[in-house]
């Protein structure tokens, strides 16, 4: 595997962090195996995005404003990326750890028979051989792959994991052809935005998170979500609190929901179960805010406050204001 | 309709794993295996669908050692048909290539109008299994579903999530569907079906009667593991008691700043 191909997650133009992480790396990848660095970018609003990847350290970027790619669910993103991995011959696929992510690695699996690592924290080049490495069985171990067998290997990436550096090469921009003779199945009747404008979770540096001791919720609203968004962060949740109605399950962090590892994770009225703990223990710095100090979260977290959410909560949310407002 | 929902047994999250130094694979005996907890919603979406239409079965996929083929009679006492578990020595090590390539002539085999499946394996973590799958048999693939709407002359319709919200999304069956949590709470078995479930078939194919070809198992899997390492532990956390807000709010954004935070 020479070549580095990076998949590009984007609606209508807009894409996430975890997209210039993916570019970034890649770069660094492609210099170790002597290859070249590319990205693919698909469906309404690819043009103006293409370019403005160009800021990153890419050496071709592909794209096309092709709209069935947003009528049609998956199979014609994943016949361009197929496309483009078969013209390089061999190539390292990388994609954010994400949905729609792990839909087109799974696809390209099987298009590719190619190998495939998940939720990936860190990649390495020896000798030529890429290893990967990720937590595995539910974050008990940490496993280094390889692949073999294969001219192509696939990584979901996990958004957060990866520094993103921008650096201007003049990547070139190839606007893509249609693939001949191609039908799609599943048409896309209705696409509804339900979160927009908010920091994807996965992706956030910070995230604020709340449990059964919030008791409703209006907490989420009142109190979680002004001090995420003074620490320019995204509101988390345990399962309780989806189980119980108060957030949708989209928000729900765990075992059963999203995994994420922000710069810093804030468990609010969390006690913290081990289906709770896999889904960020592998946050940098862990604050749990609790009324009971003999609760499970505190062996993951860094600090453990033992005290009234309620007070704690809006007061540090001031504090945080009051130092954004008048930097020390 | 033939509904086939393929699940997986996965270790217990509670028990301590071990990993076996020399073939870097997961010590499965001693440790308790359960259904993939995401594996229980697709049969729940499963048996919903067999409430609502008639002449529809249900029957349990799985690829997991003979010695395990009891633990589905629990999934079977929530309501499914029958069971059919791959069982081979060949399958040891096989990666998300391998198994789907195995598991699709099994599919091929049983024969179904629809698959359904967990959106996710709990212990992997890879999610990659369906998607193969599902373009391996050469049949549409619906993800992340959270309610199928209408499964009518030939198609289906569904409701799907993304990460920013939902879509509706239709298409042809037979089709390939994988369920989130919001299908529906899965149901406790009766009494009643847990008498019928010790009646229940549950059946055993080889790699020899599919009459797989290519290597599946460590020997044809594209991915190999090379070392195996114990995560990161962390410090024991600090502990401080708030008897007011403005006490625990300042214990916090201290401990923020020193670690340059905020």
């Amino acid at each position: 595997m020479r070549d580095v191909i990076v998949f590009v997650e984007h609606r209508g133009g807009q894409t996430r962090k975890v997209t210039f992480e993916l570019a970034t790396e890649a770069r660094r990848l492609a210099d170790a195996l002597g290859g070249k660095a590319h990205a693919v970018v698909l469906g309404k609003g690819s043009e103006s995005l293409a370019k403005s990847l160009q800021n990153y350290p890419l050496n071709a970027i592909h794209y096309t404003e092709d709209s069935d790619c947003d009528r049609f669910l998956l199979e014609p993103v994943v016949d361009y990326v197929e496309a483009v991995a078969k013209a390089s011959g061999d190539a390292v696929v990388l994609v954010p750890n994400t949905m729609l992510g792990r839909d087109v690695a799974g696809r390209l699996v099987a298009r590719l028979e190619a190998g495939i690592t998940s939720d990936v924290t860190e990649i390495c080049v020896e000798n030529g051989r890429i290893g990967c490495v990720a937590p595995k069985l539910q974050g008990s171990t940490i496993t280094t792959c390889a692949f073999k067998n294969t001219a192509y290997g696939i990584i979901t990436v996990r958004p957060n994991a990866f520094a993103a550096a921008p650096q201007a090469i003049g990547a070139e921009l190839i606007a893509l052809s249609k693939p001949a003779g191609k039908s799609y199945s599943i048409a896309i009747e209705n696409d509804v935005e339900e979160a927009a404008g908010e920091i994807g979770l996965e992706e956030a540096a910070v995230v604020v998170s709340g449990g059964r001791g919030l008791g409703g919720p209006e907490p989420f609203e009142t109190l979680l979500r002004p001090l995420a968004e003074a620490l320019g962060g995204a509101v988390g949740a345990s399962r309780a609190a989806a189980d119980a109605g108060w957030v949708p399950y989209s928000l729900q962090i765990g075992q059963t929901g999203k995994v994420v590892s922000p710069q810093l994770y804030i468990a609010v009225g969390i006690s913290g179960a081990i289906q709770h703990k896999v889904g960020m223990q592998t946050a940098g710095t862990i604050v749990a805010i609790n009324r009971d100090g003999t609760v499970p979260i505190g062996e993951t977290a860094d600090l453990l406050v033992v005290g009234d959410l309620f007070q704690i909560v809006p007061a540090l949310t001031a504090l945080v204001q009051e130092a954004k407002s008048a930097p020390a | 309709m033939k509904i086939v929902v393929t699940v997986k047994l996965v270790p217990d999250l509670a028990a301590a794993k071990r990993i076996d130094p020399s073939t870097k694979r997961l010590i499965r005996t001693g440790i308790d295996t359960v259904l993939n907890p995401f594996d229980e919603y697709a049969i729940e979406a499963a048996l919903q669908l067999k409430e609502k239409l008639p002449d529809t079965t249900v029957t349990l996929f799985s690829m997991a050692p003979e010695s395990s083929k009891e633990t589905f009679r629990k999934a079977l006492a929530m309501g499914a048909d029958d069971a059919v578990v791959l069982s081979d020595p060949g399958l040891a090590g096989s990666d998300v290539w391998a198994t789907s390539f195995a598991a699709t002539q099994a599919l091929r085999k049983i024969g179904f109008d629809l698959v359904l499946s967990g959106a996710l394996s709990d212990d992997g973590n890879t999610g990659g299994v369906p998607g193969a799958l599902a373009e391996n048999l050469g049949v549409p693939g619906l993800t992340n579903v959270r309610k199928i709407e209408e499964i009518a002359d030939g198609r289906i319709r569904a409701q799907r999530e993304t990460d920013t919200g939902y879509q509706v999304v239709v298409g042809p069956l037979p089709a390939f569907v994988t369920v989130t949590m919001a299908v529906g709470e899965p149901r406790y078995a009766s009494l009643k079906g847990i008498m019928g479930a010790k009646k229940k078939t549950i059946a055993t194919l080889s790699l020899q009667e599919l009459g797989i070809e290519k290597p599946v198992g460590s020997d044809g899997a594209k991915t190999e593991v090379l070392a195996i390492d114990p995560p990161k532990s962390r410090e024991k956390a600090r502990i401080v008691e708030a008897p007011d807000g403005a006490t625990g709010a300042k214990a916090i954004f201290d401990f923020l700043r020193e670690r340059k935070l905020v």
